[in-house]
């Protein structure tokens, strides 16, 4: 790590979790440093989910720390860790299929009360998103996979968290769409909000990543700054498909 | 003769009653997936406190509804946090036990408080009747109509305009993802709950004015209604219940007008049955599935089975095959005879419920379907009694493996609804098949037990008799069980998925436990039918199911000792404690409660 790093928003130490029996993490480290955008890549199964749902509050890890702002998050329930500012981009989307994309983004807003400041964040939402705006009182479920994204980022924006989780963004989205999302990802960025992101596709993630890590099940095989990772043979083999890669 | 307008009316205004039970129903079932077995006691409390306050505080109509709806939702919310919340990290099957186990005491609460007779409930309303078209229609009508249309919109302005309305649908569509945008899922559940209590006691009211008559036996009419109506809706589907209801009260009223009253439940039993066989998302659903019961793991509270050395089981046996040798009472005996007879019972259970995982609420239709053909094999066809119990035996194992079959397909808590009506279907089929079972007035004068031409008329001798019968059954049970068979059988329980994957045949093992499991019932059914020597279609009914299945937990799931164990315990020891008979249901639903919260593995532990 270099002097400049800015201090840690977000710090798994030491996180061990089980499934039953089954052991998921073992002394999983990882930390993000406010402002900027972190990628924890891995195969199937490696536990990259797990590791969202460890900061969600959704899994208990069995020992570990998992720090927000210099407070600890363990023993939190999920809506509380959501009040101190972190919101997500489940896997799959999850947005609530019969209610209205509006109502959708709105449900964003749950932990606030400050109904003007959101309806303006709505209106805010409609010109990042501005597809979006046509299909206001569709339901939700009936969307493009693209256009769910879409709709699952504005509903985690609408918390004005100081934080986002995502995992997998671009799973099964047309590569247009693809390019969109990252593109979004990184705009949400640069307005000041740090973000966690789970990723398969590494080549992809590296693009707009300050840091990554690399998990293989369930320990951290490899991290580093972005940069020095998609230049990192290792990667470049298990990864970015070795030679057509390069 | 009532006009068909009269009918319709009748079913509208029914179903409008049932609609406010399975609103409550699925609105609990949308954000907690669980099927609350104890709305009928919630709509039976507020039937009472709608009694207390109209006859013994003398309300006024608007002030008794709002009353009952407040008290209602008391105890409702008394019921989420100190019965339901404490689960929320237990096995799946848990909280459906214990609201099971809750209206048991609920039910048995009231009926201690009030006296098991029924009292009428007078509507305060002028006894008129007005003309409309071909009908009539009272201002108590009108009241269940505006109730219901005042209770629908107040629901559909909370859940579309409220905040916590909206936690609601959200927590209904994807509880985690409701978590993730700060959803308190607690408080959700508390909110349905409090509503759902408050329209089922509402609900109770109504139809005991309806009826000018309240009594305790309305409790699991009601549940089974709602949930006939819930699930034909579509489980979960607030909109879907509402229509579900309507068309239940319909279904029943044109049912009556055309056979008569006793055929009303069976129209709403069938009802159930083919939505569930043929649409089990119900007749509304949308491309939404209903969201598939979690897979592995989550059915039976793991644990490690007590191992019970052999000799200490050879030694129980002998010392209660020579108990009778000593001078024990004739008391002693019965006792133990009904414990052995709840114990058959128990281990078709357990093998059902526990060892293929397909929890039967429906049970005690296995003895009645033995009893009846042991006793009319005996009685009309002379068949030598022993032959007869064996045919009942049979019977039980070909029928309700056919009856069930259809429903192989549905899992975790539709198989309990699907039991739970097939149980139904065969009390009222016995009702109403006179011809055969002679209806109402039952089978008297069956004749004793007996073997190979020699009567057991002694206490010793029966006792004997069906010790024997149940240790025989439990050996070749134990032996099922760690054969092959019953390693498929634990398989399909587990993952089903998996042993599909695997290549087992589902409906062919879940097949041959029905057929072993309801051969041990009708079993004991037959036995019980020549002992007690009269039966009817109550002699067996879900109050057995759920004794049965209390047993069972009590023991252990799967667990073959556990089901003797289980029976003998509790046959035995309020009788032990000498406690009142109409204190013991109420002993059952705390064990119940208790055990769920405590011990769900049970005494010997699951298998
Ligand atoms: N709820 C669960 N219960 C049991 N095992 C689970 C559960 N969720 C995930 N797993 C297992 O944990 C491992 C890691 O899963 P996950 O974190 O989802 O991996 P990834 O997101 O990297 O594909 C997998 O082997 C998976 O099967
Ligand atoms: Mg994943």
């Amino acid at each position: 790590m270099t002097a400049s790093t800015p201090e840690p928003l977000l710090a798994l130490s030491e996180v061990n979790t089980f499934y039953g029996q089954a052991q998921v993490h073992f002394d999983l480290s990882i930390t993000v440093a406010r402002g900027h955008i972190v990628c924890l890549l891995g195969g199937n199964a490696s536990g990259k989910s797990t590791t969202m749902k460890i900061i969600l509050g959704l899994v208990k890890p069995r020992s570990g720390d998992v720090t927000f702002d210099g407070a600890s998050l363990i023993g939190l329930t999920t809506p509380q860790i959501v009040r101190h500012g972190i919101a997500s981009v489940p896997e799959a989307r999850r947005l609530f299929a019969d209610m209205s994309v509006r109502e959708n983004i709105l449900m964003g807003a749950f932990v606030r009360n400050d109904r003007q400041a959101i309806a303006q964040d709505l209106d805010k939402m409609l010109t990042l998103f501005p597809k979006l705006g046509q299909r206001l009182s569709q339901r939700a479920g009936s969307l493009s996979g693209g256009e769910q994204q879409m709709v699952a980022m504005a509903r985690a924006l609408m918390s004005r968290p100081r934080m986002i989780v995502m995992d997998e963004p671009t799973m099964g989205l047309s590569p247009l769409y693809v390019d969109r999302v990252l593109e979004l990802i990184r705009t949400i960025n640069q307005e000041g909000v740090s973000v966690f992101m789970v990723e398969q596709n590494a080549s992809l993630a590296l693009e707009i990543a300050h840091e990554a890590y690399v998990l293989q099940t369930g320990k951290i095989v490899l991290s580093g700054s972005a940069r020095t990772l998609k230049d990192d043979p290792r990667i470049r083999d298990a990864y970015l498909g070795g030679a057509e890669a390069a | 003769m009532s006009s068909w307008l009269d009918y319709t009316i009748n079913g509208l205004i029914v179903g409008n009653v049932y609609a406010l039970v399975a609103v409550g129903l699925a609105l609990i079932f949308g954000v907690s997936r669980l099927i609350n077995f104890a709305q009928g006691s919630i709509y039976l409390v507020g039937a009472y406190i709608g009694w207390v306050a109209v006859v013994q505080l003398h309300t006024p109509l608007p002030l008794t509804i709002i009353v009952v709806a407040v008290a209602a939702a008391i105890v409702g919310l008394i019921i989420e946090r100190f019965g339901l919340r404490p689960l929320q990290n237990s096995v799946r099957i848990a909280p459906l036990l214990a609201t099971i186990g809750i209206s048991f005491v609920l039910d048995q609460l009231v009926m201690l408080t009030f006296s098991p007779n029924p009292r009428a409930l007078p509507s305060q309303l002028p006894d008129v009747r007005f003309q409309v078209g071909g009908g009539t229609i009272g201002p108590l009508d009108l009241l269940i109509a505006g109730v219901g249309l005042t209770s629908a919109l107040l629901l559909f302005v909370f859940l579309r305009y409220s905040k916590l309305g909206w936690a609601v649908r959200a927590t209904a569509q994807d509880r985690d993802a409701a978590m993730q945008m700060g959803v308190d899922v607690n408080r959700v559940n508390q909110a349905v709950f409090g509503i759902a209590a408050a329209l089922g006691g509402v609900s109770g009211m109504l139809v005991g004015m309806y009826y000018n008559q309240i009594d305790t036996a309305m409790s699991l009419q009601a549940t089974l209604k709602g949930v006939v109506a819930e699930v034909v809706g579509g489980a979960g589907n607030v909109p879907g219940a509402v229509i579900g209801s309507l068309l239940l009260g319909l279904v029943e009223s044109y049912g009556v007008a055309v056979f008569g009253t006793s055929y009303r439940n069976l129209f709403a039993f069938l009802l159930l049955v083919v939505v569930l066989v043929l649409r089990p998302n119900g007749l509304f659903a949308s491309a939404r599935q209903a969201p598939p019961e979690p897979l592995t793991g989550t059915f039976i509270a793991p644990s490690r089975p007590v191992r019970i050395p052999r000799w200490a089981l050879l030694a129980a046996a002998v010392i209660f095959a020579i108990l009778p040798l000593f001078p024990v009472s004739f008391y002693v005996l019965q006792t133990l005879i009904n414990a052995w007879l709840l114990g058959m019972l128990a281990l078709s259970l357990t093998l059902v419920a526990g060892t293929i995982g397909q929890v039967s609420l429906g049970h005690a239709a296995l003895l009645a379907i033995g009893a009846y053909t042991s006793a009319l094999l005996s009685l009309t066809l002379n068949v030598p009694v022993g032959l007869a119990i064996i045919g009942g035996g049979l019977m039980s194992a070909a029928l309700g493996t056919l009856l069930i079959s259809p429903s192989f397909r549905l899992r975790g808590h539709y198989v309990s609804i699907a039991t739970l009506a097939i149980g139904e279907i065969v009390s009222l089929v016995i009702l109403n098949w006179e011809s055969v079972t002679r209806g109402p007035i039952g089978i008297s004068g069956i004749p004793p037990l007996s073997l190979f031409g020699t009567d057991l008329i002694s206490p010793t001798s029966i006792y004997w008799f069906s010790l024997a019968v149940m240790v025989v059954l439990a050996l070749l049970q134990g032996r099922l069980l760690t054969s092959h068979l019953g390693r498929s059988f634990r398989a399909i329980r587990d993952d089903d998925i998996a042993a599909r994957a695997y290549g087992l045949s589902l409906n062919r093992y879940k097949s041959l436990a029905f057929i072993f499991g309801g051969f041990a019932a009708g079993v004991s059914g037959g036995i019980a039918a020549h002992l007690y020597s009269y039966i009817n279609h109550e002699t067996f009914n879900t109050q057995q199911s759920i004794l049965a299945l209390t047993v069972v937990i009590l023991g252990g799931l799967g667990n073959v000792v556990g089901a003797m164990l289980g029976a003998v315990a509790l046959v035995g020891l309020p009788e032990v404690f000498r406690i009142a008979a109409e204190y013991r249901i109420l002993i059952y639903g705390i064990v119940l409660l208790l055990l769920v919260r405590f011990r769900p593995q049970g005494l010997l532990g699951t298998i």
